[in-house]
């Protein structure tokens, strides 16, 4: 078990010390955190960790998971789907449904809580059945919901108000609400099999085993094959850069997903792919995280070349390995990049092999953006700043209306 | 003049550690129009956020402008004439936050008012206002002796740091003074070190930056015994 004194070495004693005294001058707290579902997906992997590391803390914590049957999560990927911006459909039959769903789970949770912290829509509608069951409840929206499509929105604010807070992932994200809202930034364990420090041996086993060599530069993009991650732009900017500069592409995804389009565009992208042996396109099982980590890793460029994006976390997964990353400038990704600091933010093809050509000639820049990318991942979105945003959030909610206080 | 590492302070410097959350209002601006028409109507904890408590939120390393109105203007709208303008502005010139967001206002007016344009924000840049919400605690760090209080330094997070070095100063009214020289000047005779640590320009280094300059001025003072706690 991963204990959080083994992570003083990469944050340092003063952030963990910070947590320990945080906790201890909250005292006794029971929190309980509710979605709906125990693995995959980014909400079960943080809370996978995030828990059991509260608890270490002195923090009692409970995760619950609410259950639903097929119906319940067509319907709720379909809001997933509406808040993101897409027009969908909701019948009469499925809202009702949706809402029938939480009252039935409802019953199975019998704690008394200080804070309830509800994670996207699913298990929102949970409070009108539980209120009285917890001091505080907090909707914790982990979803792009910048532009959300109206009427589900309406259908759901009706119930978001009804918490005493909410939290986004980023201030853009933000709604129209009565109530307090907060920003907990998205963040990365650095001792996941995703993250955590390789051994050249054990990158080069990998590189070996998925037939990647290191003949020239590598640049790279980890993504699934959806149009919004531009996998196509980046195959044009890589053809643009290789008129000048040898290097290789490698485009790494994972195995196709629900999304319809995912085939389509993988298609196309082997299509414009083929006859060039400098590109390789890898598609890798979902759980590969530790192939992912060590390509990362060997990669001497990567890039991010979104059209839109949430916050970016894959961003952050390059720029913890202290590569120089080059990301489009949407959404998350111009919060964290900036350009000549930390990395580049671009907005073409064109820009992209620009700014590919520019660091493939200066490596030592590349160098020199990778390491202060990699001290910005470790001051605002590594685990530990999740931990103590969830800790102090436990102190706001019992003062809203205070900007400022002593304790 | 060196300070004996023993000396004891009549008053022991207690450090408060500050938790920050930003608060989105839920309001944006996409031109500098709409910036100075949302910075009249929003609440004052607003401008405070963004020109002083934003340094918490996400710092860039390599602190460039001293605000986020000036880093905004350069990187969003890539006006560079107005980010200097807006470099410059200081919100200690002023006794309160009504004042600073009148004049603030006045800078982003007049500069409006010369101009045939309005500079728009590039698409996925738009001007998030946001509030925050800080809870200061009195940590059980305490500092007695000059070691002890370097030793702390380094034990406490950066949002101490803030707390007491950023913070202090509009807490306390007035622009050199932070709570760390405003300690050693009244507990330790040793005037140099409090004008070094009042000299440092607040503006252009991060927390960190500023802990290892406070660091290095004590170190000088008592003669490299900064790592000697009692």
């Amino acid at each position: 078990m991963i204990r959080l004194d083994d992570y003083i070495p990469i944050v340092g004693p003063a952030v963990v010390g910070q947590l320990y005294r945080l906790a201890e001058h909250l005292g006794t707290h029971r929190l309980v955190n509710i979605n709906s579902t125990r693995t995959g997906g980014g909400v079960a992997e943080i809370l996978s960790r995030v828990v059991p590391l509260l608890n270490q803390l002195g923090i009692e914590t409970l995760w619950e998971v609410i259950e639903g049957d097929q119906l319940f999560f067509e319907t709720t990927k379909a809001m997933h789907n509406a808040l993101q911006g897409q027009k969908v459909y909701f019948s009469p039959e499925m809202l009702e449904h949706y809402e029938q769903i939480n009252r039935t789970n409802a019953p199975k949770f019998n704690w008394q809580a200080d804070l309830v912290i509800v994670h996207d829509p699913q298990p929102a509608f949970l409070i009108n059945e539980m209120r009285s069951q917890a001091k505080h409840w907090v909707w914790r929206c982990h979803i792009d919901i910048s532009r959300p499509y109206r009427s589900i929105w309406k259908f759901l604010q009706q119930t978001v108000s009804e918490y005493d807070a909410s939290v986004f992932s980023m201030p853009r994200f933000s709604q129209n609400l009565e109530h307090p809202q907060y920003i907990i930034y998205p963040s990365i364990d650095p001792l996941s099999e995703k993250n955590r420090e390789l051994s050249p041996e054990e990158i080069q086993a990998v590189l070996d085993r998925l037939g990647i060599e290191r003949d020239k530069p590598i640049i790279l993009q980890v993504s699934r094959f959806d149009s919004f991650k531009d996998p196509l732009g980046v195959i044009q900017a890589f053809r643009l850069v290789r008129r000048h500069t040898p290097c290789k592409l490698l485009l790494v995804g994972g195995e196709a997903t629900d999304d319809p389009e995912g085939p389509k565009i993988f298609a196309a992208v082997q299509e414009a792919a083929s006859g060039e042996p400098d590109i390789q396109v890898l598609m890798l099982p979902s759980d590969s995280h530790y192939e992912v980590n060590a390509i990362q890793r060997a990669a001497d460029i990567i890039l991010q070349k979104s059209v839109r994006e949430g916050f970016g976390l894959t961003v952050t997964e390059a720029m913890w390995k202290g590569k120089p990353v080059i990301g489009g400038a949407v959404g998350g990704i111009v919060l964290q990049l900036q350009d000549y600091y930390n990395g580049f933010l671009v907005h073409t093809p064109e820009g992209c092999a620009f700014r590919i050509r520019y660091l493939l000639h200066r490596p030592q820049l590349g160098r020199r953006l990778g390491q202060v990318a990699r001290e910005f991942v470790r001051d605002h979105f590594l685990i530990t700043r999740t931990l103590r945003d969830y800790l102090t959030l436990m102190i706001l909610v019992e003062n809203p209306d205070s900007r400022m206080f002593e304790l | 003049m060196t300070v004996a590492p023993e000396q004891t302070a009549q008053d022991p410097f207690w450090f408060r550690e500050c938790f920050v959350m930003p608060m989105p209002i839920g309001r944006k601006a996409i031109n500098l129009r709409e910036l100075v028409e949302t910075l009249r109507v929003v609440d004052e904890w607003v401008p405070y956020y963004h020109l002083f408590q934003y340094r918490l939120s996400l710092t860039y390393p390599g602190v460039e402008y001293p605000n986020e109105f000036a880093f905004w203007a350069a990187t969003a709208l890539q006006d560079n004439q107005l980010a200097e303008k807006l470099s410059s502005f200081d919100p200690f010139d002023f006794a309160n936050m009504s004042q600073v967001r009148e004049a603030l206002i006045d800078i982003l007016d007049s500069y409006l008012w010369d101009l045939t344009y309005i500079p728009w924000a590039r698409p996925g840049f738009e001007f998030d206002f946001c509030e925050a919400s800080t809870a200061v605690i009195r940590s059980k760090i305490v500092a007695h002796t000059l070691p002890e209080f370097c030793q702390a330094l380094q034990q406490v997070g950066l949002d101490s740091i803030y707390f007491h070095f950023f913070e202090a100063r509009w807490r306390l009214g007035v622009r050199e003074v932070d709570d760390f020289s405003f300690w050693i000047e009244y507990n330790f005779n040793c005037p140099e070190a409090v004008k070094q640590i009042r000299d440092i320009d607040l503006y252009f280094y991060s927390l960190r930056e500023i802990r290892d300059e406070l660091l290095k001025i004590i170190d000088q003072y008592l003669g490299d015994h900064c790592d000697q706690a009692g």
